[in-house]
């Protein structure tokens, strides 16, 4: 993981330090732009930083995106005022928070202001690795439940948008990070134009077209949503392959054709098989199997054999 | 997904029961390969009266007698000159023969080289372990240097062999290797080997735990398998044979492949020929 980076702009402001009286009227704008690896999270807060700059503001940036191409957490703290002192956001200091997807923005909600901040987020959901440790068929995810009314009961403004089925409507999935700068072009004082040469001199050339199209969808939509304040939908749940049926595991283990030889308990990924008094396989946690035929595999007497059955009720008290 | 066509599979459908527990020692790897050979069968659907395993002497050599087809358990290291002829008498079945790395490359050696040249339609699997571990555990032609064997208890200096590119080099079909450790992909490269048109050369890196393990202090049959992953080249899967043996890095999956003439079809378009220019001529 690379360690913060700051960005100055202008050198003159740090010469006529301004009276601490005067600082207070000149508090920067501080808004955090986060997601995932991969969605565009530094691409919407270079735009930002390279808009604001533009304007005459003095701007800092830092970001964190070592785990871009892991599919990792990803934020970028962009600050713009007459004068910015610190490269990052304190936690409750954030006036805009805008996030790339549903459970990034959910974990970053601490650093908004409690009660003036604008949360905007899409309900794109990429559930991380960890969300699926019980490895059982038909385990619940971990991803977080809240929905987003929910969540915009919490925030002094929210607004949940589906920007990347937006996105994909219009013909490109990655151009979701813009929807959002469309919606987040709102709250702040820049013009539509402005914006528009800031995303055309920060995509590729060949995606000018579709995202100032994207753009003009999430701006549009923001302002669509201030007036009727409507309730966004939902993303429906992910699913994963294979998670859809609950199945039960049973393993036959015939005693006489065990020999001791333990290389089952050794290479259960689940450390749910032992040997017994005599020194025969026996499963101590079927709750904990999740039926991967590891023991099956490598047993050279056949000894074991699972049985996968279909589940009579879903596993849902192990969640 | 691998996991779930293993759902279908049950080994027992193609063992003799009445011959289970086999007589293989605790955590022999040679159990695990029986399986994979199984599985590949299974998966091709195999007709067990039409399949004819031959196996010569050794634990490898063992193993027919617990598969529930034809089999022969023949002399040492003639199962590959058995096979020969049943192949080439009984074009309808399909002829396996399981052999250790003793009775393939030193007794058998020249069986093997044959057999590659002839490229008749078998399939020969090798279950490499390193030892001859049924006579009590002497060398065999791929122990590893500086392994202590019965008959080299100062470590051994013989260089081994590599049977893959032996066999590459005297003109098998396919050529292959795997580990028993990675099962379905050990199960894979038997299916492709069965159904290659031409001799199948396949070497199973199995373990031989009680003697060679005990005798090298090399751990339990769970570490024994555990550790057969950390010699592999990270490339698995390439088509070559020029690679180090043990215990360097290792290559597996198909390591050549070629299409020559499988020598029982060639032989007998010839006889038609040869017949029918004799029938011509008796016919005037």
């Amino acid at each position: 993981m690379s360690g913060p980076k700051t960005s100055r702009s202008s050198l003159e402001g740090e010469k006529n330090r301004p009276a601490a009286a005067a600082a207070a009227a000149r508090e920067p704008m501080n808004v955090l732009i986060v997601g995932v690896g991969g969605q565009g999270v530094i691409m919407v807060s270079k735009a930002l930083a390279w808009l604001a700059q533009s304007k005459g503001f003095e701007v800092k940036q830092s970001e964190v995106h070592g785990m871009a191409k892991r599919g990792g957490s990803v934020f970028s703290h962009v600050r713009f005022g007459a004068q910015v002192f610190s490269p990052t956001i304190p936690q409750g200091e954030a006036d805009i928070l805008v996030a790339l997807e549903w459970a990034e923005g959910l974990r970053w909600l601490p650093y908004l202001k409690a009660e003036s901040g604008i949360f905007i987020c899409d309900t794109k959901r990429i559930v991380p690795p960890f969300a699926c440790l019980n490895r059982r068929p038909g385990a619940p995810l971990r991803y977080s439940r809240e929905t987003p009314a929910e969540v915009k009961a919490h925030v002094a403004e929210g607004y949940a948008v589906d920007a990347t089925a937006m996105a994909e409507r219009l013909g490109n999935e990655r151009a979701a990070n813009v929807v959002l700068i469309g919606a987040l072009s709102s709250a702040l004082e820049f013009s539509a134009a402005e914006w528009e040469k800031a995303i055309s001199a920060f995509v590729p050339k060949k995606t000018v077209a579709v995202n100032l199209e994207a753009f003009r969808l999430g701006r549009a939509w923001i302002d669509e949503a201030r007036t009727e304040s409507p309730q966004a939908e939902a993303s429906p749940e992910p699913r994963l392959p294979g998670a859809e049926a609950p199945v039960q595991v049973r393993l036959e283990i015939t005693r006489a054709w065990c020999k001791s030889c333990d290389i089952c308990v050794k290479v259960c990924p689940e450390r749910c098989l032992r040997l017994d008094a005599e020194r025969i396989a026996e499963l101590t946690d079927p709750a904990k199997c999740t039926g991967c035929r590891l023991c099956e595999f490598l047993c050279p007497d056949f000894a074991i054999r699972v049985h996968r059955e279909a589940s009579p009720e879903r596993d849902g008290a192990r969640a | 997904m691998i996991l779930d066509k293993a759902a279908d599979f049950d080994v027992r459908k193609y063992l003799r029961l009445e011959m289970m527990p086999h007589f293989l020692c605790p955590g022999c790897g040679h159990g695990i390969a029986l399986r994979a050979l199984l599985w590949a069968l299974d998966e091709l659907d195999q007709d067990k009266d039409k399949l004819a395993v031959v196996s010569g002497i050794g634990c490898a050599g063992r193993l027919s007698a617990y598969i529930d087809a034809n089999t022969f358990h023949v002399t040492h290291g003639r199962a590959l000159a058995y096979a020969s002829g049943l192949a080439l008498a009984r074009a309808d079945l399909r002829v396996v023969v399981i052999s250790g790395d003793g009775d393939c490359l030193a007794i058998g050696g020249n069986h093997l080289i044959h057999a590659c040249r002839r490229n008749l339609n078998l399939t020969c699997l090798m279950l490499n372990n390193e030892v001859y571990g049924m006579t009590g555990g002497q060398v065999s032609p791929t122990t590893s240097a500086a392994m202590l064997t019965t008959t080299t208890p100062l470590g051994n200096s013989e260089p081994s062999f590599d049977a893959c590119a032996l066999a590459a080099a005297a003109g098998a079909g396919f050529v292959g290797r795997e580990v028993t450790y990675h099962l379905p992909k050990l199960k894979e490269l038997i299916k492709a080997g069965l159904e290659h048109p031409g001799f199948a050369f396949i070497e199973v890196l199995s373990d031989c735990t009680e003697i060679f393990g005990r005798k090298n202090e090399l751990g339990s049959s769970a570490e024994m398998i555990m550790r057969q992953t950390s010699d592999l080249r990270p490339s698995a899967y390439r088509d070559t044979v020029e690679a180090p043996f043990r215990p360097n890095e290792l290559a597996t999956g198909v390591l050549a492949r070629n299409d020559r003439p499988e020598y029982g079809t060639a032989y007998r378009n010839a006889a038609r020929a040869i017949k029918a220019a004799a029938e011509r001529r008796g016919g005037k």
